[in-house]
């Protein structure tokens, strides 16, 4: 499995860096990491408690994100904590779309594909619970676990809907959008090595033409002024600066440089017989920079 | 089928639970058939809602608090208010029934121990029945 795992990163060789190292972070196991929800409890009562527990921690520079170093029960999810909603198991890269979006609770935010609630929650925590934010998922039984994660943490300004994201409409504009596509998956690898199925070029593509239609649903529910995150857990170009360069020609919207807290590179400037001019404006994040998984960020405002 | 603002469903909180006025008036209360939502956001009508915010109350012959909402408010409560010790939070968290007598008025109440809002119980003739979702109930293998 390993090997056909490798073979199939292969064809990443000439945009990944240090490509070796990225190999061989496939082959090791990914950390969980975890967020405070500081909704319902104080960061310095949570990481104290969880500690008398036997969990080692490390924070990652001032965010609120923890790699669980070691943990004294098989999943980090079975404590009395998580039960109360304390903390959310979140990895550090599934927290970087959030970032670059910075909801405040004076947004009206529009969370497309929103299931199962990592980065919906996050929003809602960093808006304090007030504002607004519609999380939309096509799937009902991820509806069903995103409105689960709600209900643990204690989110009270969501409003869930179960809408096709390429061409429904919300019925209002938003000042901000995050649109976390459905993809391939392969910066998730780590997660799940066994379940992980790989895609050819063909469905890349496809996949890439179903995020254009969001990207474009996205752009008509944008308020002007409004800015779009629009992130994948997936390397290929054609999820990735192939949907960002669509939205950039033919909806008119403007790449913005984004600064986020956590290693990354930019995003790459070609692949086969497509150039990225604005790919410095773009965001990678590689499971070998920090232990992670991978994603790709890209921000883009409506002027 | 709409969601219908009712926010005369706070008073239930202020009056079972001694909840203070301004914890919830940050919340609007939305009925939608047997069950009633608090949500906190800029409220906007837009179609197609599944849910919003929270599940706060169920109807039935008297309403039920629901755990999760208790859980955000129910710090604030000053009666119909259970402190357990040790050994009886974690009977309660699985779920399990506690006989005691607690200074409480019989009905649904809310369950406390140390700094945590452990949900909803319902307390009658001297046993407090847990009434945490099974999906929040601790597990023998957890800590």
């Amino acid at each position: 499995m390993e090997e056909k795992a490798i073979d199939y990163f292969r064809k990443y060789e000439s945009i990944i860096p240090d490509f070796e190292r990225f190999l061989a972070s496939l082959l090791t196991p990914q950390p969980y990491w975890l967020r405070v929800n500081t909704l319902k409890i104080s960061t310095q009562k949570l990481i104290e408690r969880l500690l008398q527990k036997g969990f080692v921690l490390e924070q990652f520079g001032n965010l609120n994100a923890y790699k669980i170093i070691e943990k004294p029960v098989k999943h980090p999810g079975a404590t009395l904590e998580y039960s109360l909603g304390y903390y959310y198991i979140q990895d550090l890269s599934s927290m970087a779309p959030v970032l670059a979006l910075n909801p405040s609770n004076e947004d009206t935010v529009l969370d497309m594909a929103a299931a199962p609630g990592s980065k919906t929650t996050m929003m809602a925590e960093l808006m304090r619970n007030e504002g607004l934010i519609v999380a939309n998922d096509i799937n009902f039984n991820r509806i069903k676990s995103l409105a689960g994660n709600i209900e643990r943490l204690g989110i009270t300004d969501v409003i869930l809907t179960q809408k096709d994201a390429r061409v429904a409409s919300f019925g209002l504009k938003f000042s901000k959008i995050l649109l976390d596509a459905p993809c391939s998956g392969e910066g998730v690898y780590r997660k799940n090595p066994w379940g992980f199925k790989g895609v050819n070029e063909r469905q890349h593509r496809y996949l890439g033409m179903q995020q254009m239609r969001m990207f474009k649903n996205a752009s008509n529910h944008l308020e002007e002024g409004g800015i779009i995150v629009y992130s994948t857990c997936t390397y290929h170009p054609y999820e990735n600066e192939s949907v960002v360069k669509y939205a950039i020609e033919k909806l008119n919207l403007a790449p913005i440089k984004v600064k986020i807290p956590i290693p990354h590179t930019v995003g790459v400037d070609r692949w086969k017989d497509e150039t990225y001019e604005f790919h410095e404006d773009c965001i990678r994040i590689y499971p070998h920079m920090v232990d992670t998984g991978g994603m790709f960020i890209a921000v883009l405002a409506k002027e | 089928m709409p969601f219908l603002q009712k926010n005369e469903y706070r008073e239930y909180f202020m009056e079972r639970f001694g909840i203070p006025w301004e914890i919830l008036e940050k919340y609007i209360f939305l009925e939608r058939g047997r069950k009633i939502w608090a949500f906190s956001g800029k409220y906007l009508e837009i179609g197609d809602i599944e849910l919003i915010g929270i599940k706060a109350l169920t109807k039935g012959r008297v309403l039920k608090p629901s755990t999760a909402f208790l859980r955000i408010v129910g710090k604030r409560a000053s009666k119909n208010v259970i402190r357990l010790n040790y050994k009886e939070m974690l009977l309660f968290m699985k779920g399990e029934d506690i006989e005691k007598s607690f200074p409480v008025e019989p009905g649904y109440v809310i369950v406390v121990w140390e700094e945590d809002v452990l949900g909803c119980g319902f307390y009658k003739n001297g046993v407090l029945k847990s009434q945490i979702p099974s999906k929040y109930r601790m597990q023998d293998s957890w800590i």
